[in-house]
């Protein structure tokens, strides 16, 4: 059995990192509070962009355009956005994400195409540079705290990028939120927009629509917007997961110092009861032996 | 009294749900009116003023749209922008710094993005201004 004071030792260690857990539980759970107010407001605004989207998509002239697929456009880069937190001790949150960015740009690497990164968060930042994979460019202060302007700012990178040439496709690794309790990792290609992997659905009625004041001109103008809307959802999403899977690492972690106070309480109080055994055994052994040792010396 | 379904979202709430007469957005090439069974359409939006009038003869509501677009069908007008605002809701201090803040920025070198970003600060702060200027 460990000695008293390795065992006290090891439960004021463990009910300090339990302060700690508790107050980063709190601190998420208030976070998480916010975040989900944030997605609760922008998801009418997410989803209604795709659906329009969709169905500008579908309605829209043979065309070509910078933003739309073509086939004559080589893919010889492949732009990744990988959204991850600024910090960690959040579960699998970050590591989802980077594994599967991970794997993506093996995929892209066999196939022999060339990929540039841009992360958002530190934790993604360092992860590829531990890895000695290059990053092109992070954006900064983006993950804590989204707002319109950084997703403007991103959108504005990328699609600069993207006219220029300098990247052919564009996906985007975020955390979807499922429901209020699950999140998963996913991925989804914004740029160049796909128009033949919308599936059309046979019952609606081909409607004809005017596109003012033209295809070319509307399509240059919403299909930014829709870029800078999706991302501003995805990084407002991908925050709240952020928040939920701290604030459920956090509550196992608590409850796991819970369980090892307990345990560790109980073993304490059995050490403590068998030094005090040992000591009353010992002195009343001592007391015992003196006093044996008297009656002698009085008979003789 | 023909109306139409009127819905506008933000990136960040739905500004306006409900029937409406006559709409007014800033379009890329000018101003476009929308009214009661309006073809079907999609426009392009940029930075602007936005008139709505709920009722016929009813009083005009005005409002400041950001970079979006609209989508007309079947009577049902979606209107999506990343910003609208209310006149009121804006703050004239804040326009101004914002106005005075992308123009100094247009008179530094500036690389393609900064100078599109800036651009765009600019027309959205303006269009903002120009609003409360008028309420005055």
């Amino acid at each position: 059995m460990a000695g008293l004071k390795e065992i006290q030792n090891r439960i004021r260690s463990i009910q300090d990192t339990k302060k700690i857990t508790n107050a980063m539980y709190l601190i998420s759970s208030t976070k998480l509070k916010k975040a989900r107010r944030d997605l609760e407001a922008t998801e009418p605004y997410f989803y209604t962009l795709q659906g329009a989207l969709e169905r500008i998509l579908r309605h829209l002239p043979d065309m070509e355009h910078e933003f739309l697929e073509n086939p004559n456009r080589g893919k010889k880069t492949v732009a990744l956005l990988v959204i991850t937190a600024d910090r960690g001790m959040a579960g699998g949150y970050n590591h989802n994400v980077l594994r599967m960015a991970e794997k993506r740009i093996q995929e892209e690497k066999q196939k022999g195409r060339r990929c540039r990164l841009f992360v958002v968060g530190q934790v993604g930042r360092q992860y590829f540079a531990a890895r000695r994979i290059p990053i092109e460019e992070c954006f900064r202060y983006s993950a804590q705290n989204p707002t319109f302007n950084r997703a403007r700012w991103i959108t504005e990178t990328l699609l600069v990028e993207f006219q220029a040439g300098g990247i052919d496709e564009l996906c985007v690794f975020y955390t979807r939120m499922i429901n209020g309790m699950r999140s998963e990792a996913a991925v989804k290609q914004i740029l160049p927009v796909c128009r033949f992997e919308m599936k059309e659905p046979d019952d609606v009625m081909h409607e004809n629509f005017e596109i003012l004041p033209d295809a070319q001109e509307a399509l240059s103008a919403i299909i930014p917007n829709y870029t800078a809307g999706f991302l501003y959802g995805a990084l407002v999403e991908s925050f709240c997961s952020e928040q939920n899977a701290r604030m459920e690492a956090m509550q196992a972690a608590t409850d796991n110092a819970n369980e090892l106070l307990r345990d560790l309480g109980v073993l304490y109080n059995r050490a403590r009861q068998a030094a005090i055994t040992q000591e009353i055994t010992e002195v009343s052994s001592g007391a015992r032996a003196q006093k044996r040792s008297r009656e002698e010396e009085r008979r003789l | 009294m023909a109306q139409f379904e009127l819905k506008i979202i933000t990136s960040n709430r739905v500004f306006y749900a409900g029937s409406c007469h006559c709409l007014i957005l800033p379009a890329t090439d000018g101003e476009r009116a929308v009214m009661a069974h309006h073809e079907n359409a999609i426009l392009a939006v940029c930075p602007g003023e936005m008139r709505l009038q709920c009722e016929e003869n009813g009083p005009w509501t005005a409002a400041v749209l950001g970079q979006g677009f609209c989508e007309v069908a079947n009577n049902r007008v979606t209107l999506l922008s990343d910003t609208v605002e209310r006149p009121e809701e804006i703050d004239r201090v804040r326009a101004q710094e914002a106005y005075e803040r992308a123009r100094e920025r247009l008179r530094q070198k500036q690389n393609v993005r900064e100078y599109h970003l800036s651009q765009a600060a600019l027309a959205r702060a303006l269009s903002r201004l120009r609003e409360v200027d008028k309420r005055l």
